[in-house]
This record gives structure tokens, sequence and C-alpha cells, in this order.
């Protein structure tokens, strides 16, 4: 076989394996979006109906505004208030998120040009992220009960700010290494002030790492699970949690409604995960990965 | 008025010594160039006169106060960084602005310096533009215009050209020779190029492993080295250096390497015999081709430069023997060919084995 | 002029008065800093890991009246615990599991970075579309495998007609398959983990040894396994540890979807102990499972560390030449 021969063959089989894997990841997302658009006979039926016919917004509308469309009230949840849970899920993961850049970012500008912390600390406080939160959910939540925290957006905040910050800090470092020492040198000999270096300087040059890591770990507090089950019951539910109230419930199956409600929890994440694509790897990487 | 004295100044990062008991004086309007090769403490010293490290013992006093205690920003010094070190998020003028804003100075008078200092070195047209638009060449000129822009007493210029290419280098040298005339300020230039630090230095410190090895204007350093280091540290193409021995005869002295022998000048009757390194510079070893000189020694490699022709002879070591000839007449001199060499008698430096220079060469 | 070489020890002089106050004032800006974080750790964690020690001590479940008088049983409860052959069980199960989709996890992400390292038409077509697993809520997963694994729903219908013969496993009802299908949502959800990773591995390694070891004759398959492998170790550590961790804790799928069942059958340590905790509200046996699960994860936990260090520390020393000299504090 000759070199040319044998390049575009490994180049066709490089596209039937990516192509198959693509359709490997897409198609259950395909199958969720497609559910949400179909009306209640279709969700489960035999056999499977794979293009929505005809596609109805039915869900959507039921599940998201309460609207009463079908005769038989069999399928419709009117009761639950995702609007509320989409509130809740917003302000806590943003302040959470928010709360753990603000302290992530200065914790790690100190870590980077004063070693505030030493590279053992640095990876202790990994702990805080990789020990896994059932261990600690069932006195957690007792300790929150007996302190007022059980089932408030407070609680939840700080338990996700405690561990989301391991994230923040490792990925704010990775960032703030990046910005040439020398540079705030030059600052600092003409004569400005050390604050005025890091708000004129060292703040502007990473800003857009500010922005990765925000939306990075708004993905990981926005899907958690666990915690927003245990730690919220009544007042405060969270989007996944609110999902999952479909589950069990003695409607029986209804795919469409969750479909419909899956969609609207994916797709903030969706967007926010793919305006950082390029600095996903960093969130994860702690300092592993060299450019 | 900014004499910069360096009294035992020593750094040491744990137990690297990197600077060991400096100590020199730098006169107003000098033009200093600290030369050695990579880690030889040289930057590190650059770094505790800005002020950026801090010397483990000893005082850095400029013009007769001690600034140990003052922070970079109230030395009095302008710098420019070896990577330039432009803020890359803001335009040309935003960059050469920013010292004078930490001056606080009115906005009026702002403009008109940065236009003063952006004519003088060439970047008017640049003004506009981010840092990343700009040439290798043009940032560095412009990393020179911000430090120039708030007038300091001192420029610390730390390898600034080496990320550069030959030619712009050496268009970047002429301009920093021009500014150093214009401004009659002190420079102190840290590079690892010889020829850098030939051209540019009215004073080369040379240095090696955290010391100063010898201290001297260009031709002193060139032609009066101390010792090995230096001879073979300065001049391109670098001193033939030539290890032998020494040999005391009743009538002469003499060198003997392993291909050649030479009579020694008088000066050196008194060397100790024994174990001897001889060198000699390129331009002072004499091509002929009669067949009459001091030695004779096969071609390794001729070079034909335009100007010159540089031959490599094979004196029997690794090292090539090298003479410089002028213009393109020995060019056509075949490989193998055995050539007669004359040396300078004037011109022969001895080191003895430890490398210091025997004898005094006037 | 030279001076004579001055050992170390002699030079270390008294620092000097900026470098005080400079370290004064470093120390200050640490401690305002993490003064409050330590203070909300202790506010947060420290009753909590009290709170656990003391169930895990004492005999209590919700209707036993106030849990402060419960009965101190010393270690029976973990004695109760370690005997507990579901807890084994479910011990085994999460190690496999997390083993078992670590290493699915791995390959899939090496092997499709692999074919992607190197830039080609519709390069970020592919990257988009395989990181979209990673960016879909876990419960969303469950629900969404739910809504296609039934027994004649779209998964196996689909392959009922490309392979032409009838397919129909009960992916979610056959106990002995339950587990595996669980395992197999992970590697779907979390292979663009291991993928992301693996791509911005190969493309941070330098093309210069690939090209010469190309030069110097070697094949693709010599280059793989003397050039890029080894550079690539440290952050294959770090796919492995971190996927294997987060394995290892993976609660929402495994819950939404399928509670531990069938019977039993997938009955992870987390699950197994949200079931002791809140279904079956044996709160002290839960706190004693957790305590041991603890004392196992920090284990793992403090070897992964290690691990990572050791890997960091060789990437510092390749990369000697990048890596900043001891940080000077300006």
């Amino acid at each position: 076989m000759r070199k040319s021969q044998r390049r575009r063959l490994s180049a066709v089989l490089r596209y039937v394996v990516l192509s198959l894997w693509t359709l490997v990841a897409f198609f259950p997302i395909y199958w969720m979006v497609s559910t949400s658009f179909k009306p209640d006979t279709q969700w489960f039926s035999w056999p499977p109906v794979y293009f929505p016919d005809p596609p109805t917004l039915s869900n959507y509308l039921n599940v998201w505004f309460g609207a009463e469309e079908y005769t038989t009230t069999q399928y419709s949840i009117s009761s639950q208030k995702p609007f509320i849970s989409l509130g809740n899920s917003t302000v806590i993961a943003s302040i959470s998120t928010f709360l753990a850049v603000l302290f992530g970012s200065v914790i790690a500008y100190g870590v980077s040009r004063y070693r505030i912390l030493s590279e053992v600390r640095m990876f202790q406080l990994l702990m805080l992220r990789m020990i896994p939160p059932i261990v600690v959910v069932a006195p957690l939540s007792l300790y929150y009960s007996a302190i007022g925290l059980l089932d408030t957006m407070t609680g939840l905040i700080m338990i996700y700010f405690i561990t989301s910050l391991p994230y923040a800090v490792w990925m704010m470092k990775s960032f703030i290494d990046e910005v040439p020492r020398e540079i705030e040198q030059a600052a600092e000999i003409l004569g400005a002030s050390r604050w005025r270096t890091v708000f004129e300087i060292v703040l502007p040059l990473v800003r857009s790492g500010l922005v990765a890591t925000f939306l990075f770990i708004l993905i990981l507090t926005w899907s958690e699970y666990l915690l927003a089950l245990i730690i919220t019951k009544t007042q405060v539910s969270t989007l996944p949690i609110e999902l999952s109230k479909y589950q069990g419930s003695t409607e029986g199956r209804v795919y469409g409604r969750q479909a419909a409600l899956a969609v609207g929890i994916t797709i903030p994440l969706m967007i926010a995960g793919l305006i950082i694509r390029k600095h996903l790897a960093r969130g994860f990487s702690f300092g592993m990965v060299r450019r | 008025m900014a004499r910069i004295e360096l009294c035992n100044l020593t750094k040491s990062f744990g137990a690297v010594v990197a600077v060991k008991t400096l100590n020199i004086t730098i006169e107003d309007g000098e033009f200093v160039v600290f030369v050695g090769p990579s880690g030889c403490g040289k930057t590190t010293t650059l770094r505790m006169i800005a002020g950026f490290e801090d010397p483990t013992s000893g005082e850095i006093r400029i013009g007769d106060r001690v600034v140990n205690d003052l922070e970079p920003r109230d030395r009095g010094l302008g710098m420019v960084f070896q990577t330039h070190a432009l803020f890359p998020h803001k335009t040309i003028r935003q960059n050469i602005e920013f010292g004078l804003r930490m001056k606080k100075v009115p906005p009026a008078e702002r403009a008109q310096r940065v236009r003063e200092v952006a004519e003088m070195v060439h970047i008017s047209h640049l003004l506009d533009k981010m840092p990343a638009q700009c040439s290798g060449g043009e940032t560095q000129r412009v990393a020179l215009a911000r430090t120039l822009v708030t007038n300091p007493s001192t420029f610390l210029l730390d390898e600034p050209l080496s990320s550069l290419d030959a030619k712009l280098r050496r268009e970047l040298r002429a301009e920093c020779d021009r500014l150093h005339e214009a401004l009659k300020r002190t420079f102190i230039y840290v590079t690892h190029d010889q020829e850098e630090a030939m051209t540019l230095a009215d004073r080369i410190v040379v240095m090696r492993a955290g010391e100063i090895v010898q201290t001297g204007s260009p031709m002193e350093i060139y032609s009066n080295p101390v010792n090995y280091f230096v001879a073979d540290f300065f001049g391109s193409p670098s001193m033939n250096l030539v290890a032998g021995e020494v040999l005391q005869e009743s009538s002469a002295s003499r060198f003997r390497s392993a291909r050649f022998e030479v009579a020694l000048p008088k000066h050196f009757r008194t060397a100790k015999p024994g174990a001897t390194t001889l060198g000699i510079r390129p331009e002072h070893v004499a091509v002929t081709r009669d067949g009459k000189g001091d030695v004779e020694l096969p071609v390794r490699l001729v070079e034909p430069l335009g100007k010159d022709t540089l031959l490599y002879f094979d004196s029997g070591t690794e090292r090539a023997f090298v003479a410089v000839t002028e213009g393109l007449d020995m060019a056509d001199i075949k490989v193998g060919e055995r050539i007669a060499l004359s040396l300078d008698q004037r011109r022969i430096y001895l080191f003895d084995d430890k490398g210091q220079r025997i004898g005094n060469a006037k | 002029m030279s001076v004579a070489a001055v050992p170390a020890a002699q030079v270390q002089a008294l620092p000097s008065t900026r470098e005080l106050s400079r370290r004064r004032a470093i120390t200050r800006f640490r401690w305002s800093i993490l003064g409050p974080l330590i203070a909300l750790l202790v506010f947060v964690l420290m009753p909590v890991l009290f709170l656990q020690l003391y169930f895990s001590l004492h005999q209590w479940t919700v209707y036993l009246g106030t849990w402060w008088d419960a009965e101190y049983v010393g270690l029976e409860l973990f004695q109760e615990v370690l005997t507990d052959p579901r807890f084994g069980w479910a011990v085994v199960r999460s190690l496999s599991f997390a083993t078992g989709s670590t290493i699915g996890c791995f390959l899939i992400g090496f092997a499709l970075a692999y074919l992607m390292y190197k830039p080609f038409r519709g390069q970020a077509f592919y990257y988009i579309i395989f990181i979209l697993p990673m960016l879909t809520v876990p419960v969303v997963v469950a629900y969404t495998a739910e809504m296609m694994l039934y027994q004649s729903g779209p998964l196996n219908d689909l392959i009922t007609r490309i392979i032409g013969i009838e397919f129909k496993p009960a992916w979610l009802t056959n106990p002995h398959i339950a587990l595996p299908t669980v395992m197999l949502l992970e590697i779907w959800n979390w292979a663009p983990f291991s993928f992301i990773i693996m791509l911005a591995g190969l493309t941070a390694i330098p093309k210069e040894p690939i090209e010469a070891a190309e030069i110097l004759g070697a094949s693709k398959w010599r280059i793989f396994w003397e050039v890029q492998l080894p550079l690539l170790r440290p952050v294959i550590f770090l796919a492995l540890v971190l996927r294997f961790l987060e394995a290892m804790a993976e609660f929402p799928k495994t819950w939404a979807l399928l509670q531990g069942g069938p019977g039993t059958a997938t009955e992870t340590l987390p699950v197994y102990i949200f079931l002791t905790t809140w279904q079956y509200f044996q709160i002290s046996k839960g706190a004693a499972m957790s305590y041991i699960v603890m004392l196992l994860m920090v284990v793992i936990v403090l070897f992964a560390i290690r691990l990572l260090r050791r890997e960091k520390r060789s990437l510092d020393t390749m990369y000697a030449k990048a890596a900043a000299r001891p940080q000077e504090l300006a």
C-alpha cells in the first residue's frame, strides 16, 4: 500500500469510528428531546416512535405552565412549581458559585504569587471535593435542622460553596499562573501599587479565566443531586429534585413531561458548557496539563 | 545623582549561592554591561538592584542612599524586561502612559510626553495598536519607550534583545547606544552575548558562578583577559587555546603541544615549566603560502565569509586552530593541505593549569 | 575582586526590614483570607463529624425519642456493619462499578482523543458532540435511560433492526445486567471527561520529540509506546484517579433509576447508606457505615493525592525550565 492510500484509509477509519461514537453520544439526547415533543400515546409505545407525530408543545405547556391540555387529567401534574425551582436553582447555584470563584481567585492569587498554601495543602484541599458527600449528608442534615439551616437556600449555598472551592482555587490558579510575573513587575517598577496592579493588570488578563471558572462550577452545582435531595424538603427545591418528583409517582410513566422538564434543566448547562468548552480540561487538570 | 554602589552583595536561594559578595561602583552616566554565561548571577544582581529580589546580605546604594528597604517603585529606576512585559490588554499608548498615570501627571502633559518619546524611538505610528499587533523589534522599542517616559535616573535592561534575530538586534543595539548618548543616564545592561557587551559598554563586568571575574573597558577585556575563561568568552571567532607545556631551556623558552612547538617571547622567561595553555587570537595568526612560519598544520576546514576567510587547522586537539585571512584569497585552499603559520609573538597569552594568566603581555 | 566561595550557611544574614514587613503583610493576607474559610469549615464540618461519631457510637433511630438520650453502645454498630453481608456486597459492587466504569471511560476517552488530537476537518463538530453527555444533568441521564431501556424500548428495537435477530435484554429489571447497565450509563455520561483530559494531554505533548522519533524510523506503534505514553503518564493517572473517586461516590443515576434494585443488584455503597439512613431510618447504623466508608475513602484519596503529587513533581522536573524558581515574595 502506498503512503497516500494508507493515509486515506486511516482518515476514513477515523471518520467511521468518530461518527459511530457520535451516534452513541447523541442518540440519548435526541431521544430526550424528541420525547418531550411527543403526545402522550407515543411516550411508551410499541414499536417505539422515533419522530414525534405530530410534534406537540403540550408537555412543555403542562410542565412549565400547568396548562390542562388533556381531558384525562391523569398526566397533568400542575401541583409542581418548576419556575420556583428554576429560581431556586439559579439563586443557589449562582450565589454559591460566585462566592467560590471570589474566594477561590483570591486564594489562587495568594498561592500563585505568595505561596500562602503549600503544594501539599493545595492537594489536601481537594479532599473537600473527593470525599463522597453521602458519608456526611445524614449528620449534616441533622446539624442543619438544629441550627435552622435545613430546607433553606443558605444551607445549600454554604455546602456548595465548600465543595466547589477546591476546583475554583485550582482552576483560577492555572489561569493566574499564566500571567507572567514580569508584567506585574513592570507595573510595579512604573510606580503602581499592589492593589492597582491586581485590578488594572492581573484581573483584566484573567477575565476569560474568571468566566470559565464561574461557568464550570455553575455546571457542577446546577446538576448536584444528593445534597439537594437531603437538605431541601418542601420550601426550597432545585430543578434536579423537581425532576425526580416525577419518578415513582402514582400517575405512572410520564416520560413526555419528564423530558420537557429535563430539556429545560439541561439547556442552560449545555450552553454554559459550550461557551467554556476550550477550558473544560483545565478545571480538572490540577496543573497536570502543560501548555 | 545616581551613582550605584553594590557592597558585599550576596544572594542565596536555599543552598545555592547565586551571587557571592559582589562589590562594584557604577558611576553616574556610565553604560555598564554585566556579561557571563547563563546562571552566572548577572540577572539576579540586576533584579536585586531593581528591588525584585532581596539580597541575602550586603548593601545596595543609589546616590549614597541605602535602598535595600525601598520598594522597586520608590527607587527611581526604569527597567526593560527580557520578555518586554508589555500589558497585553492595553494599547501601545496606554502602555507608555501607564507610568505617567501612576505619577499623577496631568493628561495634557501625558499626551505630550508620550508623543515625544514615541518619536524618539520611532513608534509614533504604533500608538493605537495593541502589543500583539507589533513585531518583535517594535515591542522592544515600545518597552524602551515605556521606560523612557518616566525619565528614570537609571535604566536596567535585562537581556532586552535576546529574543530578536541578528539584524534587529544590531539595529536596536545602535538604538540603545544612541539613547545613552542622548540621555546621559546610567545604563545597566545584562546579556550573555559578548558581542553586545563589546559594542555597547563603557565598562564590562564579566561574571561567572556568582562572582566578578574581571571588569574593564571592552578593549581591556579583549586584549588583556585575566584568565582562560575571559579569554575564551570574548571574541568571535574565539581565541585559539592549545593545551601543551612550557619548556625552559638554556637559550630560550618554548611551548610544545601535540602538533607544534613555538618559541616564546622573552617576557615568558620566568614562566614555570609544565602544563600550560597557549592562547592566540585568530587575527594574530598569519598565514603564508610560501611555507615559512613557526608551525605547519593541516587544514581541516575552509570557511569563506566574504570579507574574511576562516581557516580551521588540525592542531591535534578536538578544538580547531583558527586563522583569519582577509578577503577570499585563501578560499581555494584544499582540505588536508599543510600550511605554514606564524604567530604574532607579542599577542601570545599563556594560562597556567588553573586557568590564570601567566606573565604580562606588554 | 573575586572572593573565595562562601558556604551558604555563613551568608544567611538577617532578613532586611523590607523583607520582614513584607512577610508580615503576607502573613496578614494569608490569615485574612484563610481565617474565615477555616472558621466556616470548623463551623460546618466539625459538628458534622462529631455528630457522625456520636451516632455511630449510640443506638438511635427516629422513633427512639430525642437523639441526645440515645444509648451508648460502643463499637457494637461497627461490628454490626462489618458483619453485614449486604454491606460487604455493597463494597464489592461499588469497587467493581468504579473500576469498570473508570476503565471504560478511560479506554473510550483515550481512543477518541487519540483519533482527534491532530487537526482535521470537522474536529470542532466532533468535540462539541462528544462533550454533550458530560453536560447532561446526571438525574436527566437516569430518566432518559429509563425512557430508552425498557424491554421493548428504542434501544433494543434499534439493535434488533440492525443485527436482524431479536435482541431483548431486560436492561433494568434483570438483576444480572442491571449493574452493568448503570456502569454503561456512567461511561456514557463521563467518557467525555476522560476524553477532554486526554485530548488536552495529547495536544500538550510537544511535536518535536514525536517528529524526531518518526525521522529516526520509529513506527506509529513504537512512538505511541515509547514517546507519547510516557509523556502522558501524569495525565493518565489524573484521568483514572479522578474518575475512580467520582464513580465511588456515584449516587444520582443509580438512585434515580433503580433505588438499588432489582433486589439488591445495584446497591452500591452510597445507595446502601442512603437506604439504611433514609428508608430504614437506622440512623446509627448508617452513621457507622458512613464512618467506615469515609475512612476507606480517606485512605484511597490520600493514596490518590500521593500519586498525583508524585506525577506532578515528575512533570515539574521534566519541564524544569518552564517551572518558575521558588517564588520570591515581591
